[in-house]
């Protein structure tokens, strides 16, 4: 006999609680998906892997079916189930961090875009040594990002800030190293593509405390950004 | 990186995750044709109060139909097990075929028909019997005696009402709450092991938390029956239909007649996301009732 839903106390509105729950489980895969997609791109970069780096980019496609499935599985539920108070939050938060996700796959995509047109290019070893650092760190900021959600870590989010705080200076570090190459015309070249390619990582952060804004919002029910940016004073500073 | 050996070209591609595939799957509906209306018309005295309905329904979906008062959808419905025909004046056209039988052919038995395809009616309208004799009714005329006990727990299980009223079997049934005595009649429906139950808004006389146990329930139903119903709630026919019906009224410009009218027949997430006729927008988005 299969377990029945009405029994007073027991849990109500089952196929709302399953089409959010099914909406969570596809956010996490699409997660999942993206620190997969990032490794790639690191990986290919490192390496020089040309091939890799496409697979990385036809990758794309992956993460975007997981994307385009959430849209539509949120514009579903909003016509349908009317969702209210905690519950409209997680449909928002899970909009938004659904685009942070799918943006974070779209910097792993240009950074395998731009491996595969500087690999004829001698790297600098400093420079690459410095990616793997700012990678691990965004891997770790889009894992923690996602668990803080997962338990509904309001403060856990907010920690997020601190983390992106290192690879910012980890970013600023590739300027100043790029900045410093001198009359070398070919390292030059590929300088400039490394520092899209830093720029991109450092993006990964930023939507990584954009997700943990989200679940502040979620647990909190009040939006605000952990920093402004138009009062710098207080970057850091929570 | 830890993980630079593993990560490999041919990793990347792999990873079609199956979990993805198989929720993209279980929400898939089923399309087995269980009901083929074809231009369908029913008459009271001479004067069609819906008219030239086709439509299919599918196996083990929850199909809903919405519409203003007087679309015909209460009409419509009571159709699909012949209740009809209980009325004189009433004149039923066109063909419903069940499983590809026709439901009014001759020789078929419309007390068989109502068998298999039960209904639930607005008003909870339990007999003023014992909640175990209400249950054990439709098998005892049926000659279905045999293990009948175990048939009423069954029934009483499905309907979600088997814990709250297992001690007090032998008590009128009346002395249910209205949201209870609609599951009794849901228990009821079963226990003569139909294949398909139509619901005539079936939650309209009940308050919101018994609203909530019968749609949980319909859900929980659609598994092994195949469920109708007729709802004047459009918020629930969004929350638990698979497929939507939207019906409406045809007023005839010589006589003001209405006639009940099929406007737009689709799956329920695109009813009320991107309706394809402007009718059903107005009537989903509240500009026209």
């Amino acid at each position: 006999m299969p377990s029945f839903p009405s029994r007073p106390g027991s849990p109500m509105r089952v196929t709302f609680q399953e089409e959010l729950d099914e909406l969570q489980a596809n956010l996490h895969e699409e997660g999942e998906f993206v620190l997969r997609s990032l490794r790639g791109a690191i990986n290919a970069l490192v390496q020089q892997d040309v091939e890799l780096a496409d697979e990385v980019i036809a990758f794309d496609d992956e993460v975007d079916q997981r994307y385009l499935a959430i849209e539509e599985g949120i514009q579903s539920l909003l016509a349908r189930q009317t969702p209210v108070a905690v519950d409209l939050r997680l449909v928002l938060a899970i909009l938004h961090i659904n685009l942070h996700l799918e943006r974070m796959a779209d910097y792993c995509v240009t950074t395998a875009k731009l491996t595969k047109l500087s690999h004829q290019h001698s790297p600098d070893p400093a420079l690459i040594e410095g990616f793997e650092d700012m990678g691990a760190r965004a891997e770790e900021m889009i894992r923690y990002a996602l668990d803080a959600f997962a338990r509904r870590d309001a403060e856990g989010g907010e920690t997020l800030v601190d983390m992106d705080e290192l690879i910012d200076r980890a970013n600023r570090r590739v300027v100043e190293r790029v900045l410093s190459f001198g009359g070398d015309a070919d390292l030059h070249e590929w300088g400039l593509r490394m520092l899209i390619v830093s720029r991109c990582l450092e993006r990964i952060g930023d939507h990584a405390v954009d997700i943990g804004e989200q679940t502040a919002y979620l647990v909190t029910g009040e939006f605000r950004e952990f920093t402004d940016a138009s009062r710098p004073e207080d970057l850091g500073h929570h | 990186m830890t993980e630079l050996e593993s990560t490999t070209a041919d990793r990347m591609v792999e990873v079609s995750a199956e979990t993805f595939v198989d929720r993209q799957e279980s929400r898939s509906l089923s399309r087995e044709t269980l009901f083929s209306v074809s231009d369908l018309t029913v008459s009271y005295g001479g004067f069609p109060a819906l008219a030239e309905v086709s439509m299919e329904i599918h196996r083990n979906n929850i199909t809903a139909f919405i519409g203003p008062s007087g679309c015909g959808k209460s009409t419509f419905i009571r159709c699909f097990n012949r209740l009809n025909d209980l009325i004189p004046s009433a004149k039923v056209e066109g063909t419903i075929l069940y499983h590809g039988q026709d439901l009014y052919g001759p020789g078929v038995d419309p007390v068989e028909v109502r068998k298999l395809i039960g209904m639930v009616f607005q008003k909870p309208n339990p007999f003023p019997k014992s909640i175990y004799d209400n249950i054990a009714f439709g098998p005892r005329v049926l000659g279905m005696k045999d293990g009948l006990d175990e048939r009423v727990e069954r029934s009483l299980h499905q309907a979600a009402l088997w814990d709250e009223v297992r001690d007090r079997l032998k008590e009128s049934a009346l002395s249910l709450s209205g949201g209870q005595q609609q599951r009794l009649c849901i228990a009821r429906c079963l226990a003569v092991d139909p294949e398909v139950i139509l619901m005539d808004e079936p939650a309209s006389s009940l308050d919101p938390i018994s609203t909530t146990r019968i749609e949980d329930l319909m859900h929980e139903l659609k598994r092994d029956y195949t469920i109708v119903i007729v709802t004047h709630n459009m918020q629930q026919a969004a929350r638990v239909a698979d497929m939507t019906a939207f019906f409406s009224v045809r007023v005839s410009e010589g006589d003001g007649r209405r006639t009940g009218i099929l406007v737009e027949y689709d799956t329920t997430q695109k009813i009320f996301t991107t309706p394809g006729d402007k009718r059903t927008e107005d009537y989903v988005t509240g500009r026209f009732g």
